[in-house]
């Protein structure tokens, strides 16, 4: 039963993941003008079809709005929290040049994502258990090849609490 | 702590422009795109914010850039309008700087090089015919 839609594999989250622009703290907003038809259109209507999703899965916090035939030529504009404007054309651009170029302009480098992922790391040690927010497990029962969890196999005799309590009132009495 | 813009999260946004009859505000409607969890795909979601336009300049269909005040201005009032981006009926094109409607420009279609000689040959009867009309009289 494959899947339903035109290239429905937009719709995975593999292929949102792998979406290469991350934009800087600095971007707000992002307009894309674009027509419906003529060929000079035709990469930026690429772009809205193939990469948009993955542009706005990676950046949840910029606002993206699209505006079809308003004007003769294609372009992006990026609206900056410094109240800059940055226009960019993409009349006869391919879809993969618009997003070479965005992401030479207005992306973090890859040695600033690097640099994030590696940060994000070490605040989280992946030696401690706790809840899934702060740690990467809960208890040592999920880890293979550890005991599994009392809650779904009994423990042996001999590991349990009160046993071991009884064998060492035993002994000091 | 409000911080340097704090009263909104949203501190630059584009909307269109949906109603203007409060008195110097303009109602704009801001959409989102919104990831649907199960069908993993984004649709529009729209949310309307109030924005204070005091040369009550803004008419309904214009795209509107909005800018976050640094405190609320009312209750609802928690924007101020930046810049009109598109102004509806008048549309410049930012890349060439022209007049435009739609994929075409405005100001090629009263150029007079352009007309062709059975339309200045139209036009000179037209104005003929005028003349004599006023003549008449």
């Amino acid at each position: 039963m494959p899947m339903k839609g035109r290239f429905p594999i937009r719709r995975t989250l593999q292929y949102l993941t792998q979406g290469e622009i991350v934009f800087k703290g600095a971007v707000k907003v992002m307009t894309v003008n674009y027509n419906t038809r003529g060929e000079l259109s035709e990469g930026a209507r690429k772009f809205v079809f193939f990469n948009i999703p993955q542009i706005q899965y990676k950046n949840p916090w910029v606002q993206i709005m699209m505006f079809k035939n308003m004007t003769p030529s294609p372009f992006l504009k990026f609206y900056l929290d410094s109240g800059e404007q940055v226009l960019v054309d993409v009349e006869d651009k391919s879809n993969n040049e618009i997003v070479e170029h965005i992401k030479k302009i207005l992306g973090k480098s890859e040695e600033t994502l690097h640099k994030e992922e590696q940060e994000k790391k070490k605040r989280a040690h992946p030696a401690t258990f706790g809840p899934k927010k702060y740690h990467l497990r809960e208890c040592m029962c999920e880890i293979e090849g550890q005991i599994p969890c009392p809650a779904l196999v009994p423990l042996p005799k001999e590991m349990t609490g009160k046993y071991k309590a009884a064998m060492k009132e035993k002994a000091t009495s | 702590m409000s911080g340097l813009r704090g009263a909104v999260h949203a501190k630059w946004i584009i909307g269109k422009v949906i109603g203007t009859k409060m008195h110097k505000t303009a109602k704009v409607r801001v959409t989102r795109l919104v990831l649907d969890p199960y069908l993993l795909k984004f649709f529009n979601k729209r949310k309307t914010y109030f924005a204070h336009d005091p040369l009550q300049q803004c008419a309904i269909g214009d795209i509107v850039l909005l800018k976050a005040l640094p405190e609320r201005r009312t209750k609802n009032v928690k924007h101020e309008l930046a810049e009109i981006v598109f102004k509806v009926g008048n549309v410049i094109d930012p890349v060439t700087g022209k007049a435009c409607a739609g994929t075409r420009f405005l100001e090629s279609l009263t150029d007079s090089e352009s007309l062709t000689e059975a339309d200045t040959t139209y036009l000179s009867e037209k104005l003929q015919e005028l003349n004599v009309s006023s003549t008449e009289k």
